[in-house]
């Protein structure tokens, strides 16, 4: 008998085993670790902030007050993020995965603020390492809209968050009331007859030449002024901050709501009110 | 010795295969035609089976998707029109409510990437949406329907048979819709023949004249085999345009005023009325108002300047050329 057959045998069995295996990378123990994304929407800078709460329609407090001191109360804030990256000082760098399909959307977050669940959530398997900045989108990039139909967070059913007759996902909803508004605006908290209301529904994922559409999603980048160490045995909490007064003032100018109680349909006029709201994210704190 | 080892390396080889299928083509597996272009809409995230097709299907047909349950998709889209709606002008939704466009047929969606008569949807899952919650269409929302459908006694198990699950959701229902209008394929009329040399056919020496008309007059936008540029284009039905914005709706670009899809011209002698608020109700119509009806504007497409003047014999000629883009089969299809 020939000596090498049975070792051919034991090498083809195996080859045999291992032919349909994906290339599946398990990191070893003590590669990865879990970081918890805690997102907070608060009033003013961070010098001089206030706790942040939704009002309703029957109230009669307007709790916070614009650039131009003009009072408001907020009914509705909801917004997306997605495409999450951490990167760290040692070229660490960890890219949410993404993944869409009808019943899911890994990757993709809608921060809604009446249900706190929805403003914190875990990033699984984060390289080991120290992170000091977080970037991310503001929206659902073009890619994600060409997927076609959606679950998870992207599930029109419950997002309220997609446009149908202009196909797309809006990034950003503002709804709320201020006695300076001519009001007449009305959307997922407010009917036609609600006084004073004002309605920001931002939204925008391709840019047109010579239309109102644009691409208003806008990567919005977060330094930490500590470091998150992520391994097995620390999981971080990186706590953010949104100031919801900033989508009224910042780099896209200062909102009058005499003159802008409504900006629905039309994404070239959201893209001063998107540029303010990308800038009125920033750090708070990350508990180790 | 080394025969032993044979069952080994035939294993090897098949170990990475996937099934395939069999001679046959099975009714339900989407086939893209070769003489068309390539396909938009991707299958790896949807691809088609029987279960789903045959749920979309039903979806399709289910008034129950409209807030009173008076109307489906198939009211206003019908096999026997090539899926365009049969009687109505204009389309009728819940309680009789009349719309503002005509229902165009639906055929070889899978191979466009933008929808509706302005354009304003651009994933074929999304094409049903804007109907679904029109006030003159169906009157209803997603929410709504996904709820209708888990409480029903068999739609649950229909779901799960398409797709490994029985929680009905909004996803899902509208990849079942998909699935169902992808395989919605025109591509077996005596045109389609002609050009791909199938069944010995050949035009008419009057289909032949009415072709070249065409190529020479018409072709320049309902082009290629689809029979559409897919642009959007003013065909001078109005000088102001003020009824209905076309591609202005979805660009608010003045320039897009009074500008639809250009049509595809596939099945077209089974759709009358034409144009996007049905005004005409004859191709008869349709060549007379490009001889003699053209509206000038300043968003008129520049092609439609010099008017398109035929004489009654080559008027025959072309509607009878037209009238090879008629897909019997398609038309008849038991599937659908």
């Amino acid at each position: 008998m020939n000596s090498s057959f049975p070792y051919l045998f034991i090498f083809l069995s195996l080859l045999l085993l291992t032919a349909c295996d994906d290339d599946v990378i398990t990191p070893a123990t003590g590669d990865t670790g879990t970081v918890e994304i805690e997102f907070e929407n608060v009033f003013g800078p961070q010098t001089n902030q206030r706790s942040f709460g939704l009002g309703d329609t029957t109230d009669t407090e307007f709790p916070y007050a614009n650039a131009l001191d003009q009072p408001y109360r907020v009914t509705y804030l909801k917004y997306y993020v997605s495409e999450i990256v951490l990167e760290g000082p040692n070229g660490e760098r960890y890219e949410e995965p993404i993944d869409v399909t009808a019943t899911s959307a890994r990757g993709f977050h809608l921060v809604d603020a009446t249900r706190p669940e929805s403003m914190v959530f875990d990033l699984a398997d984060v390289p080991s390492g120290t992170y000091n900045s977080m970037s991310f989108t503001l929206g659902v990039d073009s890619t994600h809209v060409l997927e076609g139909a959606a679950g998870g967070d992207l599930d029109p059913v419950d997002s309220g968050m997609f446009w149908s007759w202009n196909a797309g996902y809006v990034a950003f909803k503002f709804e709320g009331q201020s006695p300076d508004s001519p009001g007449g605006a009305h959307g997922n908290s407010l009917v036609p007859g609600t006084p004073n209301g004002m309605v920001f529904h931002l939204g925008g994922w391709k840019d047109i030449e010579g239309t109102v559409l644009r691409n208003n999603n806008q990567r919005v980048t977060i330094d930490f002024l500590d470091r998150a160490t992520v391994n097995d045995n620390q999981s971080p909490t990186i706590h953010l901050e949104f100031d919801v007064n900033s989508i009224f003032d910042g780099p896209g100018g200062t909102i009058d709501f005499g003159q802008s109680n409504v900006n629905m349909h039309s994404p070239v006029d959201a893209t001063p009110l998107i540029r303010n709201a990308t800038a009125g994210f920033r750090y708070d704190h990350i508990h180790q | 010795m080394y025969r032993y080892l044979l069952p080994y390396f035939c294993l090897l080889l098949f170990a990475c295969e996937r099934e395939q299928a069999g001679p046959a083509i099975d009714p339900y597996t989407f086939v893209s035609p070769e003489h068309f272009p390539p396909v938009a809409y991707d299958f790896d995230r949807n691809p088609v089976t029987e279960d789903g097709f045959k749920l979309g299907k039903r979806l399709f047909e289910d008034s129950r998707l409209s807030r009173d349950g008076s109307v489906s998709c198939s009211s206003c889209h019908q096999q026997v029109t090539a899926f365009a709606d049969p009687q109505h002008r204009l389309s009728v939704g819940v309680e009789d409510r009349v719309g503002v466009r005509n229902a165009p047929g639906l055929f070889n969606l899978a191979f466009r990437s933008e929808y509706m008569w302005d354009g304003g949807v651009v994933h074929l899952d999304f094409a049903g949406v804007p109907a679904i919650e029109s006030e003159v269409e169906l009157d209803n929302s997603l929410a709504v329907i996904v709820d209708r459908l888990r409480a029903d006694a068999t739609y649950p198990e229909a779901f799960r048979r398409a797709f490994g699950t029985d929680t009905v959701t909004s996803g899902l229902m509208l990849q079942a819709l998909s699935q169902y209008q992808a395989m919605l394929m025109s591509d077996r009329s005596k045109y389609d023949d002609v050009i791909t040399g199938r069944n010995g056919a050949a035009f008419s020496a009057t289909e032949a004249q009415g072709e070249a008309i065409f190529v020479d007059r018409c072709a320049g936008c309902h082009a290629g085999p689809l029979q559409t540029d897919n642009s959007y284009r003013n065909n001078g039905l109005d000088e102001r345009n003020v009824a209905d914005f076309g591609r202005e709706t979805i660009t608010h670009n003045p320039a897009d005023r009074g500008k639809f899809r250009v049509p595809s011209l596939r099945n077209i002698a089974r759709t009358p009325p034409y144009m996007h608020d049905g005004r005409l109700a004859s191709l008869d119509a349709v060549l007379e108002h490009y001889a003699e009806g053209i509206r000038h504007s300043p968003t008129l497409d520049p092609r439609l300047e010099e008017p398109i003047r035929l004489t009654e014999q080559e008027r025959t000629a072309l509607i009878a050329f037209l009238e090879t883009l008629t897909d019997w089969e398609f038309l008849a299809d038991p599937r659908f």
